[in-house]
């Protein structure tokens, strides 16, 4: 990601609007780790900003849907390739 | 009287530096003779010296007010260990054995703690100059991470629902283990892993038990510790069946969505691998609210000024048959201070009504 393209999506948090999402690599992390960043990450950004997050750990796959139920968080896509997963979540109003 | 200000940019602070510095200088150049260690006079050149051994025991401290007037009860005062816990010990042994296997060299800490080994750690790790990460569960005091900040350590708090598929009171111990083991960190993190360290139990069985034995004349009859780490109970339960297999181990337990930091339901949580059951003869469970009771109890009946894993293990000896137990030593893991947040709302109902 270039750094127009951090700031383009900076912006789209803040501005609530979808499309570019604020991202996270937790690649070479293990589980709970990716939990634990997205976690703190979901808690600065604004509702309506989407969080995306890169993983190697396949315990990711079981993990982010449940982060997702207990946060209240929308899970707009999980898909894997490559040996890498990536999750994208929405920060709804009440998370 | 001279008054010396040391707020900065003063002159007087400048004076006193200045004296400071003549006097390094006098020392170092041996016109003034540095003192040696004299643990007789309790004189040390370190504060490490402090942490207890059999040589430098913790007290033995009698109950006399708040069990039966036919129990001879004892605690042992582990908050007299130089960073405030019992496991200052631990803390020392896990350090030590990770050196001997050349597991530091280079490397920064991480480690899973309610709070104490943490602080334990921390202390020792600051003195050494390592880096510590200590993850967190819920449930501990703000003191302690306080604590923790004040010595320089990287705090992360944990929540229990951090690890969805996991047992949901292990998250910190499961965080603390991907710091250690994630590809992307290269090895940098050593994990002391005070649940699964051998060194934990022989901190306890060389140290904790023969004190305990050498305090009592060998009279103990009935040992009662929690399980946390399992450390205590494994290592000093250990020693005392090898001295006397007759010798009653007792472990505390408490109650499922307790909040007594240091202690673990082993149904919640996962037993901890160094925790040997054949030395234990029997768990009692012990609720949050007779432990809170007995830690004020403890406060204003003994002027003992203690953890609330203690009024937990307190309450547990009163709940023996003080007859049958004999000569019975409890363990006071940790001492008040940190907990006056959790102790606000025992004391609120009182401040409420004054």
């Amino acid at each position: 990601m270039s750094e127009v393209d951090m700031l383009a999506s900076r912006g789209a948090a803040k501005s609530g609007s979808s499309g570019a999402a604020v991202e996270l690599d937790c690649k070479g992390l293990l589980c709970p780790l990716p939990v634990y960043r997205a976690s703190q990450a979901i808690s600065r950004l604004e509702p309506g900003a989407v969080l995306r997050v890169e993983c190697t750990d396949r315990g990711s796959l079981a993990d982010f849907p449940a982060f997702a139920r207990q946060r209240n968080l929308t899970l707009l896509s999980a898909t894997e390739r490559d040996g890498v997963q990536v999750f994208e979540l929405r920060k709804e109003a009440d998370a | 009287m001279a008054i010396i200000d040391t707020a900065a940019g003063s002159a007087a602070l400048g004076a006193a530096t200045e004296a400071l510095e003549i006097r390094g200088a006098a020392r170092r150049h041996g016109r003034m003779k540095g003192l040696s260690p004299d643990a007789g006079r309790r004189r040390y050149g370190d504060v490490r010296e402090l942490i207890a051994s059999p040589a430098n025991a913790t007290p033995l401290v009698r109950l006399n007010h708040v069990l039966a007037p036919a129990a001879d009860a004892y605690l042992k005062l582990e908050w007299l260990n130089p960073f405030g816990s019992v496991k200052d010990r631990t803390a020392r042994y896990l350090l030590e054995g990770m050196r001997q296997r050349g597991e530091l060299e280079g490397r920064e800490l991480v480690e899973a703690t309610s709070g104490n080994t943490g602080i334990a750690l921390a202390a020792l790790a600051a003195l050494e100059g390592i880096p510590l990460t200590v993850t967190i569960p819920s449930g501990v005091p703000a003191e302690k991470l306080v604590l923790l900040r004040m010595l320089g350590a990287t705090v992360m708090a944990t929540p229990d629902d951090l690890c969805p598929v996991d047992n949901p009171r292990d998250g910190a111990i499961a965080l603390a283990r991907a710091i250690a083991d994630s590809p992307a960190h290269r090895g940098r993190y050593a994990m002391p892993n005070q649940y699964a360290n051998p060194d934990n139990v022989r901190a306890h069985y060389e140290t904790t038990g023969p004190e305990i034995w050498e305090q009592t004349e060998g009279l103990v009859r009935t040992f009662v510790a929690g399980f946390g780490t399992c450390g205590t109970i494994t290592g000093v339960g250990r020693f005392l069946k090898e001295r006397d297999r007759s010798i009653r181990i007792v472990a505390v337990e408490p109650q499922v969505g307790h909040r007594l930091p240091g202690l673990k339901n082993l149904q919640e949580a996962k037993p901890p691998a160094i925790l040997d059951r054949s030395v234990i003869d029997e768990v009692i469970r012990v609720p949050d609210a007779p432990a809170y009771a007995m830690t004020r109890r403890l406060f204003r009946e003994e002027g003992l000024i203690v953890g609330p894993s203690t009024g937990a293990i307190v309450h547990a000896i009163g709940a023996l048959d003080s007859a049958a137990s004999g000569l019975t030593v409890g363990i006071s893991p940790d001492g008040g201070q940190k907990y006056a947040s959790f102790y606000a709302d025992l004391v609120a109902d009182e401040v409420a009504a004054s």
